[in-house]
């Protein structure tokens, strides 16, 4: 972090595309997803940009590393920090859904059994989820291809993202339940609002008046 | 064990001259010094800290089956000292503490578990001089420790507790509202907000929490837009310690943030952060806490604050490069029946407040070259018996010395 200029990060995958073209119409700085993937980090226009897994942008913003970061609230809803949440940036919408194998006849709570095994992604979120209805729910914590968890019989569903359902289609499930939206967000270190406060204020303020027009 | 470390000597000699320079500071402001101890009962512990602080506890059951804790912050027992076995201690009551603490969260600060934390307390003074004291000798602690540019964001509770208030809201959605700020969640408060059809003033200070800071005209700003009397009061109590500031000398490092976001059910009045650059949290934080030494069985006023010693020593680190180890002074090496007198050199070098360190084997001129390259040390004395001594300076010739003008040959070239 120097003091000099304000750095924002922004996560690898999905969001990339609509994070670029978000600081491109707040006329904060143009570049292309080739170009940042290239280098990783950019310096220009009194702008930093670094590009990062997307689980490990809270972590960059947190330690004072990057000054702003963009990130989807799913990852949110698995780390929370010390950081303050800004802004809704309206874009990468996708849900966090409870999915159950087509053939399962789980649906509604009262059909769910004592124990429910869900694999998941996002342990913390659907622990938080099955415990606020009573549920006693066992976690199997998958780092990928969590839709095969359920047909090879480890679990009786998963809670994963989805945005148009296609995966979930493919892999024979439906939809049981939605845990919640996310889209992506604005999240600011605590001191940078502090100690640098009109820069910060300056690049925040630009990101979301291009964010609530595409509303 | 993942989040416990080492410190080697370059960083833990930093670490304690900083640890050092703020005790002593607070001492100047007529701060004892207490020690509490690494463990506490978890019946104490609970008085004090929220649910949340006492999940990040270690906590494990002694020989007689009670729970006990290791400590993750020292105000809770320096109160629990207060009210207890110093009750009878006139107030206001001035203490001062240094000491580790842990907690169970990794990452919580760098992946450290265990940190290091110096505070103190002022016990049983109300009112504006007591916190401007407070976080007037916070600003000249960190400044003794070596910190040049910082700067002291200072609110209030009450502030906040009066828009609570004041906002018209049902219960359930004030709840959420609170959790909303503590979680520093902005995107959720505001659709909070835009969920209920009543608009006023407070909601518009709640959107805008983050943006309330600046200098004193935002007391102006605000005064015009709240219309209850708690945070009249915050803010009339915010304008006199800013005034206070500026008398102690540190006007220029303040600044107003009435939209700080602390555990609002433990702190009762005044709070404050100190920020410095380029670091991505407060380096030292504290407020008033006037309900705490109630739940001990003393009811007192009471405010203080604590430093986050492992910021300081990463700040210092980064303004002025690694800070350069203190050097050895002497190497001694001894050989025949030199050891005597270089174990004479060694105590007069101490005595005269210079590094000395003897060699715990005889050797000889090259063996004793290489081995004061080894210690690092800015001179080499070598005693072979008899009345002399070869003084080597870095960079300079060999001297042949009487023992007894060793010293003066060392303090005379400046060095101690």
């Amino acid at each position: 972090m120097s003091s000099a200029r304000i750095s924002i990060a922004i996560p690898t995958g999905v969001l990339t595309n609509g994070a670029l073209d978000l600081l491109a119409r707040s006329g904060l700085i143009t570049l292309s997803p080739e170009e940042l993937g290239r280098q990783l980090l950019v310096d220009r226009a009194g702008l930093r940009v670094v590009l990062v897994r997307p689980t490990d942008v809270p972590a960059y913003v947190d330690h004072g590393a990057a000054d702003l970061g963009i990130v989807g609230k799913d990852i949110l809803w698995e780390t929370p920090g010390a950081h303050y949440e800004l802004a809704d940036l309206r874009f990468g919408s996708c849900k966090l859904v409870l999915a159950v194998p087509n053939t399962s006849k789980l649906d509604g709570p009262d059909t769910w059994p004592p124990m429910f095994r869900v694999a998941t992604k996002y342990p913390r979120t659907t622990g938080a989820w099955f415990e606020s209805r009573g549920q006693s729910v066992e976690v199997v914590r998958l780092h990928g291809s969590v839709e095969l968890a359920p047909q090879v019989g480890l679990v009786d569903g998963i809670v994963d993202l989805t945005a148009t359902g296609r995966t979930l289609r493919e892999n024979r499930l439906r939809v049981a339940a939605v845990l919640g939206t996310s889209t992506a967000r604005l999240i600011a270190n605590q001191a940078s609002l502090k100690t640098r406060t009109q820069a910060v204020q300056s690049v925040v303020s630009k990101l979301r008046e291009v964010a609530a027009s595409a509303r | 064990v993942p989040g416990f470390r080492d410190l080697l000597p370059a960083e833990a000699e930093v670490l304690r001259e900083a640890q050092e320079s703020l005790l002593a500071e607070m001492r100047r402001w007529g701060y004892r010094h207490v020690i509490t101890p690494l463990v506490e009962s978890m019946d104490v512990l609970e008085l004090g800290l929220g649910r949340e602080q006492r999940r990040r506890l270690f906590k494990f059951t002694d020989g007689q089956g009670d729970v006990v804790a290791l400590v993750g912050e020292r105000t809770v027992p320096v109160a629990r000292l207060a009210a207890g076995k110093l009750r009878t201690a006139p107030l206001p009551l001035r203490l001062c503490y240094a000491g580790p603490v842990v907690s169970t969260d990794e990452g919580r600060f760098q992946q450290r578990r265990e940190t290091y934390q110096v505070g103190a307390e002022l016990i049983g003074a109300p009112g504006v001089v007591a916190d401007a004291e407070v976080i007037a000798m916070a600003a000249r602690s960190i400044e003794a420790a070596g910190i040049r540019r910082y700067q002291i964001d200072v609110g209030h509770a009450e502030f906040f507790h009066g828009i609570m208030d004041a906002v018209k809201l049902p219960d359930d959605i004030k709840a959420a509202v609170r959790a909303a700020l503590a979680a520093r969640d902005f995107v959720g408060l505001e659709s909070l907000l835009e969920s209920t059809s009543l608009r006023s003033a407070e909601h518009e200070l709640l959107l805008r929490f983050p943006a309330l800071r600046g200098g004193p005209e935002i007391l102006k700003a605000a005064g015009g837009l709240v219309r209850n009397r708690r945070s009249e009061k915050a803010l009339a109590e915010l304008s006199e310690v800013r005034a206070l500031l500026v008398a102690h000398g540190i006007g220029e490092v303040v600044n107003l943030d009435l939209g700080a976001i602390r555990d609002f059910d433990y702190y009762t009045g005044i709070i404050f952060e100190a920020f410095g650059p380029d670091l991505g949290r407060p380096v030292a934080q504290g407020g008033r806490y006037d309900g705490l030494l109630a739940r001990f069985g003393r009811p007192a006023p009471a405010t203080g604050f604590m430093v986050q010693l492992d910021l300081v020593t990463e700040m210092l680190s980064r303004t002025s490069g690694p800070p350069a180890p203190p050097r050895v002074d002497a190497a001694i090496a001894w050989s025949g029946s030199g050891l005597k007198a270089a174990l004479r050199v060694g105590s007069t070098l101490r005595l005269l407040g210079m590094r000395a360190v003897v060699d715990t084997e005889a050797r000889e001129s090259a063996e004793a070259r290489a081995w004061w390259t080894a210690v690092g040390a800015i001179n080499l004395i070598h005693c072979r018996g008899g009345a002399a001594v070869s003084l080597t300076t870095e960079g300079k010739r060999t001297k042949r010395l009487a023992v007894a003008e060793v010293a003066q040959a060392l303090a005379g070239s400046g060095v101690g």
